[in-house]
């Protein structure tokens, strides 16, 4: 039913998609993340350039969708390098997307277990969250598109008013000098920060989710997509190594809620900010969690020609497992990365090299 | 299909709503022991306890940790009688050598539940400070999730445990100080509060910084002066009195009011400056190896009080002169401070480094290792610009 693509999407329904998958872990690591690479206050240079850096991919992803726009990912790949290669990348993504749901899904239990949760086992954390997922998913792209133009609006305004109220404790020394030692250690940033912006490749399937009319918009859907979380991470840098410091932030395991929880604010009718903080991130995550385990779906759908359903609720189980590999947290944190170096080839790599086939193929015909 | 499909999400709901009623690990507020504020001392008396007499033997050094609690019977609206309890608080002290084992033997003496999200102030003693590494003692509280870091940081002189004792009945020594440091905005004499979150990167940036300072004198908690902490040792090097905190509030810009007495030459009867904006530029000058110092400071007030019978306040030339008596004033502050850091205890407590790291980013590089040392050697001039405005209601 659902892996029809009846479901149909409007414009700004796919950027909020985009948005909402790519703000998730990033938001709460990604500072002390660059800046462990950077070690200058210029991450936030880094940032930016990382932003650029995924909009290139992005368009790049969007053309090669735009080739096929009445298929997904999943199915034009075959067209364009044969049956049994695009198979083997169609399941490489579909690992991919799975897995990503799986981190995130692992990371959401961490933090919720260390700052809000404490005693309340993982598994207990980890189903209901599951659960609703899967509960969304079953209802289609287009049902968790609604539900992303929900969840954007709150995140954004809280996260500004979370973000500003932490001017109190801001001090702009802490992010000078600007490019004090040269661009080197700036440019030794920009892949870490690109890794956050994961998210972009969602347009492999979303333009053919896209009403026919819209299709010649989705260059602008992504750049809109990145620009907004563009802005979110640069404020969220900013301000943390500004009230924190280049040295105060590389030993935080989470730097934003530490930011979050290093002032209050006393008359206002809240004091303290970090559950405000903490609840659009879980709201962020269960984004990311729900488009990635819908995506993985849908690909399995698709790559064996059958319902979606059966899928989604076989999927369950494998990621609350993946979910619960990861030991202890510097574990997590690396196959964190490791899934950021899986995405750079299958995303920066594979789109190109399938759009360049793709282009010399519609020549010789 | 649609059938079952409908039946799975019936299920789901059913199944998340049995997870979802909370209060899984809940605590009743009755049954917590809040702490608001904790001391830390190095112990060189006589131990009792085994595991206190082995940290002897093994040569480690040990610590009393006092905790303030607040608990529902130390408030009055409390105690069910509605009788005033003697102390708003109640202290309780252990003795270990690592903070959080000591902490826990804690709960072999209180019946609540401690529970430190509502923690204000860790005040650590003169003698701890100076014998072991702040990074060290404070580890414990820059890691544990309970404590927050907007906590506040102080240094005591001689015993830490006694800043947390009062002898009023209503008062919480704990919040006492939180507010007391309030009056930063008043006085140069009080530091900017040092949060447990900016003291963070300080100590990892291995900068000397200053720290408030607290002493007892007759059960009367007070403010005076500040402890400068080496960012070599991360220990407590020595202290500074209150005049030279209001030259390092100067220098560092950080005077945001307050008050600076000044004397009439002629007459010698005093004039006082109240402080309406202070702001200072700290100018570093490399050439070639050479590095120096330009510290320019401008403020604004008023005059607040003058006893100088022979002159008016309407006169714009005892304003002038007035002026200048201040500007030489704050100068005098400002040297005396720096004679001080710079001379006697050899370190960079008001952010010379910071500025060179920002404006001379390279030669920062060659030179943080060795700053405090370098600092104590490099002249330093100061250029002070005082100008008045007003002088309250009354022009005599």
């Amino acid at each position: 039913m659902n892996s029809t693509l009846k479901d149909k999407i409007t414009p700004s329904q796919a950027v909020v998609i985009i948005i909402n998958y790519i703000l998730a872990t990033g938001i709460l690591t990604l500072p002390r993340a660059s800046v462990e690479k950077v070690k200058t206050p210029d991450v936030w240079i880094s940032v930016f350039l990382g932003g650029v850096v995924a909009m290139i991919a992005g368009v790049i992803i969007v053309k090669l969708s735009q080739q096929y726009p009445d298929k997904t990912f999943y199915q034009y790949n075959q067209d364009i390098i044969g049956k049994w290669l695009g198979w083997f990348i169609s399941a490489c993504v579909i690992a991919y997307f799975f897995t990503i749901s799986a981190f995130e899904v692992r990371i959401m239990a961490e933090v919720t277990s260390l700052f809000l949760l404490e005693g309340t086992p993982t598994w207990a954390i980890i189903l209901p969250f599951l659960w609703v997922g899967l509960y969304l998913i079953s209802g289609g792209i287009n049902t968790i598109a609604r539900l992303f133009e929900i969840i954007f609006p709150i995140t954004f305004v809280i996260f500004l008013l979370v973000a500003f109220l932490s001017l109190g404790i801001f001090e702009i020394d802490n992010l000078r000098p600007v490019l004090g030692l040269g661009v080197v250690p700036m440019l030794k940033g920009i892949k870490t920060a690109t890794l956050a912006f994961l998210g972009p490749e969602i347009m492999l399937l979303l333009v053919a989710f896209m009403y026919p009319s819209d299709k010649s918009k989705a260059v602008k859907v992504v750049l809109a997509g990145i620009a907004i979380p563009l802005l979110f991470y640069v404020i969220t840098v900013v301000m943390v190594i500004g009230a924190l410091s280049i040295e105060g932030v590389l030993t935080r395991t989470w730097p934003t809620i530490e930011l979050m929880r290093s002032f209050e604010i006393p008359g206002l009718i809240f004091e303290r900010f970090e559950s405000f903080l903490l609840v659009i991130w879980i709201m962020q995550i269960f984004a990311t969690f729900t488009i990635t385990y819908y995506a993985a779906s849908l690909g399995l759908a698709q790559l064996f020609k059958k319902n979606m359903h059966p899928f989604l609720y076989g999927l369950l189980p494998i990621i609350y497992i993946i979910a619960m590999t990861p030991k202890n947290i510097n574990d997590l944190f690396t196959f964190g990365d490791k899934i950021g170096h899986a995405a750079l080839i299958l995303f920066g790599v594979v789109p190109i090299t399938l759009l360049l086939i793709s282009k010399l193929k519609g020549k010789k015909a | 299909m649609k059938r079952i499909h409908c039946c799975v999400r019936l299920l789901l709901v059913a199944m998340v709503t049995l997870l979802l009623t909370g209060c899984w690990s809940s605590k009743e507020i009755e049954d917590l022991g809040l702490i608001v504020g904790t001391s830390l001392d190095l112990e060189t008396g006589d131990v009792s306890s085994e595991e206190q007499q082995d940290a002897r033997y093994a040569n480690r050094q040990l610590l009393t940790i006092t905790n303030q609690f607040v608990t529902s019977e130390t408030t009055v609206s409390g105690t069910k009688e509605g009788a005033l309890p003697e102390k708003a608080y109640k202290n309780v002290s252990e003795t270990g050598d690592a903070v959080l084992p000591t902490l826990r033997n804690m709960l072999l003496k209180v019946d609540k539940r401690s529970f430190a999200e509502h923690s204000k102030v860790i005040i650590i003693g003169e003698e701890l400070a100076s014998n072991i590494n702040l990074q060290q003692t404070l580890d414990f509280f820059l890691r544990e999730l309970e404590i927050r870091p907007s906590g506040l940081l102080f240094i005591a002189q001689d015993q830490a445990s006694q800043a947390l004792e009062t002898n009023e009945p209503t008062k919480i020594p704990a919040f006492q100080l939180v507010e007391m440091m309030e009056g930063h905005e008043r006085t140069t004499k009080i530091l900017p509060p040092m949060t447990v979150a900016k003291l963070e990167g300080k100590l990892y940036s291995d900068s000397s910084f200053l720290l408030q300072n607290v002493s007892t004198e007759n059960g009367e908690v007070k403010f005076a002066g500040a402890a400068i902490i080496e960012g070599k040792t991360k220990k407590l090097r020595g202290f500074l009195n209150e005049s030279d905190l209001e030259g390092i509030a100067w220098m560092s810009g950080d005077a945001k009011g307050g008050l600076v007495k000044g004397y009439d030459e002629k007459s010698g009867t005093p004039i006082v400056y109240e402080i309406i904006s202070a702001k200072s530029k700290i100018i570093p000058h490399v050439k070639g190896e050479q590095i120096s110092f330009t510290i320019k400071i401008q403020s604004e007030g008023r005059i607040a009080e003058h006893w100088v019978l022979s002159d008016k306040a309407f006169d714009n030339q005892f304003l002038k002169k007035a002026e200048k008596v201040f500007e030489k004033e704050i100068e005098r502050l400002v040297r005396k401070a720096l004679d001080k850091t710079q001379h006697e205890f050899q370190t960079d407590v008001s952010g010379f480094g910071n500025k060179l790291r920002i404006d001379y980013p390279k030669v920062w590089q060659k030179r943080k290792k060795e700053w405090d040392q370098t600092f104590s050697e490099v002249p330093i001039t100061c250029e002070v610009n005082v100008s008045i405005k007003d002088y309250g209601t009354s022009g005599d």
